[in-house]
């Protein structure tokens, strides 16, 4: 099958809060309201419509047409997705997906969130607690804070390594009007704050957030109808995890290692050509296995590669410009397609301060879920090209 | 006494007479593979086919100690993953290691020893214990 070139004619995404002061449906409405205008194109042209928001807990169900109605969107093909953090990112997939087999000239997608006012809030997530691994304690912290263990164990980084990752994305912060945290952070501050799960300690840990963010596609023909700055999305990459209960390497992430390979291809690029990538570093020990699972540093050099620069302004490649998960907050079921709406600010040369020099070429990154006997229940990637 | 729940009974086995406990892991008698716990149908080749073996002793993949653990646990909690190399498995299940928790880093290294334990992993919803497998330093 011959597929269409899918271009992004339009972004908006609200502030990450820490704790925001409108509703989840607010949120949602904010950011597609922006997007629309940043288009240029009246909303009735949306011709299908897909929201990811994690595990329904805005409390709603169809959550998307409770967003969309008052805006005047119904009566297109609608639907609600959920994957975990990876919820808007797949909603953007498939909108992509929609344009790209020519089901739609002009589709968005949308990812949402407001973990304060939900179930969630003040607690750190865990797998569902039927799971064997979740009625034993487990939490995403533990589990990542495992993989951390083991990856110190087994090769040349410490934890001052790791809190590297945090200080970084906190100075990338500092320059997004965006993000929930945006006051520098020193090693010692990160080595020093309370431990999550050890070796990880609070400032190593992705703080809970609320977030709209939304992404609207279309045909080459329609962008340059617009005349919008082109960006295209060059590789949209979704898959899922395999189940194993065999002896898995934990400082290797399988999942993201065969999206990026699936997104590489697709894209007909590699890690050269990158400028830069928002991972999902929920963890700071995330950046590091994500420098090594996408090719930008051999496995068990993700400890040398930050050390030396590798990962920011100046370096190879510039990891988190907009201050990851760790400095922005990470309002799951959003973040995915907040990820998108930055990399397409740094594609048009939008992004102020923390823009990425001369940026040609951007990675999303996001996985998903806990769920017993998986690496992560999903990972999506988009590789974004102007 | 306070009233106790099992979870879940057919995962694994508190001998009477005092023997140490045991998991109870299923080998695939299709491909060969072995699974714990018990699944409806292998998920490898669909075989519905199984042997019984017993986990008893393994080596510890890797561990944190958890100080924000999950509702009904009281911190600190430490987990691990242990691998049993004959059949091919990794279990993930909390650690006990004594009464000094203080101590608790010190007496946990990765590649350690570990066997399984019967005791109370959390409290239910309810309030009530549960009662499952966990592991410990082997002696
Ligand atoms: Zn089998």
């Amino acid at each position: 099958m011959n597929y269409r070139d899918v271009y992004i004619i339009g972004v908006g995404m609200t502030k990450i809060y820490k704790k925001a002061p409108v509703t989840a449906d607010e949120l949602g409405r904010q950011a597609i309201h922006t997007a629309v205008k940043d288009a240029g194109i009246s909303p009735k042209e949306i011709q299908s419509i897909f929201i990811g928001e994690m595990g329904g807990l805005s409390g709603s169900v169809c959550f998307g047409q409770r967003v969309c109605g008052t805006l005047g969107l119904g009566g297109v093909p609608m639907a609600n997705v959920e994957s975990a953090c990876s919820s808007g990112a797949i909603a953007v997939h498939l909108a992509y997906k929609d344009v790209a087999t020519g089901k739609s000239d002009v589709a968005m997608g949308i990812g949402v969130q407001h973990l304060s006012s939900s179930r969630a809030a003040g607690t750190g997530l865990a797998p569902d607690p039927r799971d064997p691994e979740g009625i034993q304690g487990a939490t995403m912290a533990g589990i990542y804070a495992m993989r951390a263990q083991r990856y110190l164990h087994e090769f040349d980084a410490t934890p001052t390594d790791l809190a590297l990752v945090s200080v970084k994305n906190r100075r990338h912060a500092a320059m997004n009007p965006y993000s929930s945290y945006q006051q520098p952070i020193t090693v010692e501050e990160v080595l020093s704050a309370r431990t999550i799960a050890d070796p990880l300690t609070m400032l190593m840990c992705c703080p809970n957030a609320d977030g709209g963010a939304a992404v609207i596609v279309a045909t080459k023909e329609k962008a340059l109808q617009l005349g919008s700055k082109l960006v295209r999305i060059a590789a949209s990459s979704l898959t899922s995890g395999i189940f194993r209960n065999d002896f898995r390497d934990m400082t290797e992430m399988e999942i993201t290692i065969r999206c990026t390979k699936k997104a590489y291809d697709m894209a007909g690029v590699g890690p050269d050509d990158i400028n830069m990538v928002e991972c999902h570093d929920a963890f700071a020990i995330g950046e590091f296995l994500y420098y090594e699972a996408m090719g930008f540093c051999k496995h068990g050099e993700a400890g040398h590669f930050i050390r030396s620069g590798g990962p920011d302004y100046g370096g190879k490649v510039v990891f988190s410009p907009r201050g990851g998960l760790l400095s922005c907050g990470h309002p799951t079921g959003c973040t995915g397609a907040a990820q998108i709406v930055e990399a397409t600010w740094q594609l048009r040369g939008d992004a102020g301060a923390r823009q990425v020099p001369d940026c040609k070429a951007a990675i999303t990154h996001v996985t998903g879920g806990g769920v017993y006997g998986l690496d992560n229940a999903a990972c999506t990637m988009h590789i974004l090209t102007r | 006494m306070e009233e106790q729940v099992i979870y879940h009974p057919d995962f694994f086995v508190i001998p009477e007479g005092g023997e140490k406990p045991y998991l109870i892991a299923f080998r695939c008698e299709e491909c060969g593979k072995t699974w714990f716990p018990i699944l409806p149908y292998c998920p490898n080749c669909w075989s519905e086919k199984f042997d019984k073996r017993e986990l008893r002793k393994g080596k510890l993949y890797t561990y944190t100690i958890m100080y924000t653990p999950q509702k009904g646990i009281k911190p600190p909690l430490a987990f691990g993953y242990i691998d049993f190399p004959e059949e091919g498995v990794r279990v993930g299940a909390q650690i006990e290691v004594g009464a000094d928790v203080e101590k608790i880093k010190e007496q946990i290294k990765i590649g350690m020893e570990m066997e399984v334990k019967a005791g109370v992993i959390r409290e239910d919803a309810s309030g009530k214990d549960v009662i499952s497998y966990k592991f410990t330093p082997a002696v």
